[in-house]
């Protein structure tokens, strides 16, 4: 939701970026406020998720130049550890699989590392059991995923259920998700908006990162960009999606200036 | 001296050494080290005797540098790692010699044909038969013929002889070099048929022959399916030692079919050596069911990125058999797969043996490699061993071995026998189950049946319970 | 960073200090003299000498061995100091006696001894350089029938059952070091429970090499009477010298009827530096025989030190319905070399087998699992499995796997299953954007990918064994 003078979450300005030297971000420039869903759109290879391994702090991505500036701090400063610990959460495109820790004690730890960040105690493992299922129901999630290795075995639905009971879990200040549609059937893709959407408040903002627009049928934007070649070059609301839907990507491409 | 040895007294025979982490595997025969270096040194003038002067100075070369190097070699032992289970002892009282040139009429080999594989390549005691081959049919771009009659020579030059690592047989074969078949493949060839490389033993003297192949197949895109089948036609004892090198360029596919099925007294040594090209596929689906004493070694490095390699192999040894199938797969570049499957079965007082080493090298990121090996133990004399060997320098990768040794599920057989079939059915159809998942992966329709029912007659289905 | 890791992470070695004790020590090199010499200082029984001359005999025949997948420059055995031990010539009947530099370095190294300090239920047997100089809790196991001494000692109060089981389950030729340590062993413990008899408390030896020229041989012989049962801890902590040292041990255990015995082993001797200089060559011999019907035997082993292990835990299941167990975390850093495993052997029936085997290699490190299943005629309904995998950090680390298995009776059932797993920068990565630092993350992972041997652990050392893989690992990852 679109709140008057809410105090902005990401401020992110003239972004550069390469990864193994070949620039990927060429001048990204992105506000998001308290409250507001964003979504970028763009074909493969336009940047989207660079841009959000850079927000994560990912060690394999160089920015070569501009600003990010999340809750009045420098982002690109801190190490992934501490932007996660400070509020950032990204759900990831392709969730590891962990062999041997046990999801329930990953999420505690996880859990427990931002508490503490916040000046909070931490919490005993009797007390995050009731925690932890209490936010099992965001996701429609059985008691017996928490016993598991971390996403191993997981299906792809299962995979993105257990990232978007992380971020119920970590409460974060700003959440993006990325390609977070992408391998799920219609069922998987309805319970995960729905978790995405009970979590979303006046105080948090999410940047959903997706190729197509289907994941915008339920996750309803108050801004939509158009990513290509590594900038923002359209910005619209949710009608822009369906436009993009309907005449695809060339007609992006036909509106870039010869030379590009 | 008061050692208690009472209840161990067993383990201080053959139990103990495998115990003892320290005595090297076959300490147990060393008065015959002398009697293997004369043996093999006996070999070694037998078959190089036979070989015809040729100007080709490759051979001349290969020959010699492997006749060097046989001078310091022996029958190996079962001191030897590699030869620890495969105990070549028996081939001590065998005295071979060279094949005598034998002509054979085609319907001697009628019965070997296989209906999908029109054209066939027939050796005899090691000699090309051309009269009895069938060269007609095949598509442009295949070229097969003797090694002897290749006119360009220069092609082969940096192939034959160079693939594969060297064992006492490999370089007693090369160093008796005579002839061999060579089948070469242009870029682009699809080979509709399957080509059928049928090695005939006429086993009707104490001889050694020695095949060797080479099949090259140029970069690009060419595909073709290979058998390469071991038959005998008497009953006799004899020794065949063969070679089959192939050379994969980039983007080449090959199904490679090995039947080994050689007579009942035969010793059998064969090793495929294999080197891949980038993005290459390579298929090796092998059958051992025959000779008394039977050893393949498999050689494969994939020498190129993006590489597969798929090996299935079943194994059968019944009788007093000793089937050995020793593989090593290389994998030293990024993005490889292999995937192999090898099956055993040990009857009677058979005995088959499995040691599968896997190398992934430091380079090899990214590889998927996948090795299981399963074993059915039918009767109470008979035995299996088995190592699979994992060896990994790579951190980016997926690799996993498992290994089985059990007999026929009881609970399978029962819910058999409970719908009615009798035990002798329910364990036959148990066992086809096991084979057939090898047998299945033959690409040749016909030979699924005719293979799944030799092997049905080997193995007595009432022979334990 | 968590606090406990870092405090573990800036002190890479912490048992590496060196105890200024004067020591008697026999001259370098080995001949019959020395065995003699050896076996005088010890005051044995005469059966002793013959054992050690029958062992050195045949020894001089042997060859070391070549075949594992180590590579060491050649030792020579005339270079060795083959007894040396502090000078307190008689071992002391109180405590309080004890050389008071000993019990500091034990103190030191986390053993206190002294009667107020001691742990509370396990009972220690400190040995150091060979030598046994300290068991606590002697009375009080005494009052169950519970022998717990040095093996010097048993010789003197125990010599019928030291000759019956000495070299029971590990003969005397059985391989090249093996022979070389019933030569010249020099101290080690002795265990025996009763029939009928579950031993009160942990039993533990804990093995301190000090000087920095001496070998280490250390003989360990434990026998469980019909129904007894026993859990027994090692640990092992040495200086850091520049050379190497030679610890050839060997540890016999026997399992009458429906006894169980349980060997845990905490193995932390010095690794060398990163560049692979000095370390102890742990060169060893540890076979149990399930003799008894319903016997079991499991060994536990948590190995993290040694420039170069060479060991194989192994059971000889020769009692119908014997059980075997096997459960390793070997762990290798920098230049360590370890070729270690287990052999299970299947003789009598209805024998049980289990072998979990968890290999870390980090660091230009070689780590090797090499087991042995075998199952002979005669093990009828015979049953294994083995699961044995290997976890690799960075890419210079190699994990090899060698199972051997040999089955000869067709009512056997034998599997083995084994995997590769590595922690790399994707899961690194993951964790971090979950709050998670590089060091938990690996702490976690580790714990993970080892719980299935930890949980074998008595509860302390398992925590013990924990902490020590994340301060082994410590700048393997980044």
């Amino acid at each position: 939701m679109i709140v008057d003078n809410a105090p902005t979450v990401l401020s992110v300005k003239n972004l550069t970026a390469n990864v193994n030297d070949t620039p990927i971000l060429k001048g990204l420039k992105l506000e998001i406020k308290a409250g507001e869903i964003h979504a970028i759109m763009g074909r493969n290879g336009s940047g989207k998720s660079t841009f959000s391994k850079i927000l994560a702090g990912h060690p394999a991505y160089e920015v070569t130049g501009g600003e990010v500036v999340f809750e009045g701090q420098n982002l690109l400063e801190l190490e992934a550890e501490e932007r996660a610990r400070s509020g950032v959460f990204l759900a990831f495109q392709y969730p590891v699989e962990i062999p041997g820790v046990s999801n329930l004690d990953f999420l505690r730890a996880s859990y427990n590392a931002r508490r503490k960040h916040q000046g909070l105690e931490e919490v005993d493992p009797f007390d995050f059991e009731d925690v932890v299922r209490d936010r099992l129901q965001v996701v429609q999630m059985d008691a017996s995923f928490l016993d598991r290795s971390v996403n191993q075995g997981f299906s792809g639905g299962e995979k993105k259920r257990n990232e978007i009971l992380q971020m119920a879990l970590l409460e974060p200040t700003l959440a993006v998700l990325d390609e977070t549609d992408s391998g799920l059937d219609i069922d998987a893709l309805r319970i995960v908006a729905e978790g995405v959407n009970q979590l979303a408040n006046e105080k948090n903002a999410m940047l959903v990162i997706t190729h197509y627009q289907r994941l915008l049928d339920y996750i309803i934007p108050d801004y939509v960009h158009v990513m290509y070649d590594g900038k923002i070059v359209m910005t619209g609301d949710k009608e822009l999606a369906l436009e993009l839907e309907a005449k695809g990507y060339d007609w992006v491409d036909e509106l870039q200036p010869v030379g590009v | 001296m008061g050692v208690d040895l009472s209840g161990l007294t067993d383990l201080n025979k053959a139990d103990l050494d495998a115990l003892t982490a320290n005595s090297t595997p076959g300490d147990r025969a060393p008065g015959k080290a002398a009697q293997r270096s004369t043996y093999y040194a006996g070999l070694l003038s037998t078959v190089t005797a036979a070989t015809p002067a040729t100007d080709w100075e490759l051979v001349q070369r290969l020959r010699s540098q492997a006749q060097a190097v046989a001078q310091e070699m022996a029958l190996p032992s079962t001191r030897d790692e590699d030869w620890r289970f495969t105990d070549l002892s028996p081939m001590l009282a065998i005295t071979l010699r060279a094949p005598a040139l034998t002509t054979l009429e085609p319907a001697a080999i009628a019965a070997f044909a296989i209906p999908e594989a029109p054209v066939r390549v027939v050796v005899v005691n090691g000699r090309f038969a051309p009269e009895l081959s069938n060269l007609a049919g095949l598509p442009e771009g295949v070229t097969i013929g003797s090694l002897m009659a290749v006119t360009d020579r220069e092609r082969l030059a940096s192939h034959l002889g160079q693939q594969g690592s060297q064992d006492a047989f490999s370089v007693l074969n090369t160093a008796g070099l005579n002839d061999g078949v060579v089948i070469e493949l242009e870029r682009r060839v699809q080979v509709a048929k399957p080509i059928h490389l049928l090695y005939v033993a006429t086993a009707d003297q104490p001889a050694i022959s020695q095949p060797r192949c080479l099949v090259l197949a140029k970069a690009g895109d060419s595909h073709c399916t290979l058998i390469e089948d071991y038959v005998a036609i008497g009953q006799g004892g004899y020794c065949t030692n063969s070679v089959m090198e192939v050379v994969l360029g980039n983007c080449a596919t090959l199904h490679h079919v090995r039947l080994q099925r050689e007579g009942e007294q035969a010793i059998h040594i064969g090793k495929t050596a294999i080197s891949q090209d980038w993005n290459s596929h390579y298929t090796l689906t092998t059958i051992s069911q025959g000779a008394s004493i039977a050893r393949h070694s498999i050689d494969i490095a994939q020498t190129g990125p993006g590489t597969e390699t798929i090996l299935n192999g079943l194994s059968v040894a019944t009788g007093e058999q000793l089937t050995d199938t020793h593989s090593s797969l290389v994998l030293s570049h990024p993005h490889g797969t292999a995937d192999q499957l090898h099956k055993c079965i040990a009857d009677d007082r058979g005995h088959t043996v499995f040691n599968g080493r896997v190398f992934v090298d430091h380079d090899a990121q990214q590889t998927n490699a996948a090795q299981l090996n399963r074993n059915l133990l039918l009767s109470p004399k008979a035995r299996v061993d088995t190592k699979p060997q994992l060896e990994i320098i790579a951190d980016d990768v997926k690799c996993s071995h498992g290994s089985t040794v059990s007999q026929l599920e009881e609970t399978e057989l029962f819910y058999c026998r409970s719908r009615g079939l009798d035990l002798a059915t329910a364990r036959s159809l148990l066992l086809d189950g096991f084979a057939g998942e090898i047998l299945d992966r033959l690409p040749i329709a016909s030979l699924r049946s005719t293979l799944a029912s030799q092997i049905a007659q080997r193995i007595n289905p009432g022979s334990s319970s | 960073m968590s606090a406990s890791v870092s405090t573990l992470v800036n002190q890479p070695y912490k048992y590496g200090f060196v105890t200024d004790i004067e020591s008697d020590t026999l001259p370098r090199g080995l001949s019959e003299e020395t065995i003699y010499a050896i076996s005088a200082k010890k005051n044995e029984p005469e059966f002793m000498l013959e054992f050690r001359l029958r062992a050195y005999r045949q020894w001089l025949k042997m060859t070391e061995p070549t075949w594992p997948d180590v590579n060491y420059p050649a030792i020579n055995y005339q270079d060795i100091i083959y007894y040396s031990a502090p000078k307190q010539t008689q071992k002391k009947q109180s405590l309080d006696e004890v050389d008071p530099t000993l019990l500091e370095t034990f103190e030191k190294l986390g053993i206190p001894l002294s009667e107020q300090k001691r742990l509370a239920n396990v009972a220690v047997d400190a040995i150091f350089d060979s030598v046994s100089v300290a068991t606590t809790f002697r009375e009080k196991l005494a009052e169950h029938g519970v022998i717990f001494c040095s093996i010097s000692e048993a010789l003197k109060e125990h010599p019928e059952l030291v000759k019956k089981y000495l070299g029971s389950v590990v003969p005397i030729a059985d391989n090249y070091f093996a022979a070389l340590n019933s030569a010249v062993f020099s101290d080690g413990s002795f265990v025996y429970i009763p029939k009928g008899v579950e031993c009160p408390m942990e039993l533990s030896t804990y093995f301190r090499i000090n000087n920095g020229d001496s070998g280490q041989f250390e003989r360990t012989l434990i026998v469980a009477e019909e129904g007894s049962s026993v859990s027994y801890l090692e640990g092992c902590t040495a200086p850091m010298y520049d050379s190497n040292q030679l610890h050839a041990a060997v540890v016999e255990l026997v399992a009458l009827d429906n006894a169980s015995i349980k060997y845990s082993t905490v193995q932390n001797w010095y690794a060398g530096d990163a560049n692979g200089k000095g370390g102890i060559y742990n060169f060893v011999t540890k076979r149990g025989l399930c003799k008894g019907k319903n016997s079991k035997i499991s060994w536990t082993q948590v190995e993290t030190g040694s420039a170069i292990t060479w060991k194989y835990p192994s059971c000889v299941l020769v009692g119908d319905n014997s059980i075997g167990e096997f459960y390793s975390v070997a762990l290798t850093n920098n230049c360590q070399q370890a070729d270690t495993g287990t052999k299970m052997v299947h003789i009598g029936k209805n024998t049980r087998s289990t072998i979990v085997s968890k290999g870390i290699s980090a660091g230009k490190s070689k780590n090797s699992y090499r087991g042995l299943v075998k199952v002979g005629p005669n093990a009828d309904g015979a049953r294994n499995y083995s699961q044995c995998d290997s976890m690799l950090i960075g890419s210079n680390a190699q994990a090899n796997t060698y199972p051997y298995i040999q089955v000869q009776n067709e009512l056997a059932r034998v599997e083995h299953e084994a995997t590769t797993s590595k922690i790399g920068e994707d899961q690194l990565f993951y964790l971090a954007q979950r709050g998670i630092s590089a060091e938990d993350a690996v702490s976690m992972m580790i714990s993970g990918f080892c719980k299935d041997v930890f949980n074998q652990l008595p509860m302390e050392f398992a925590v013990e064994a924990d902490k020590l893989l994340s301060l082994k690992l410590e700048g393997s990852v980044g």
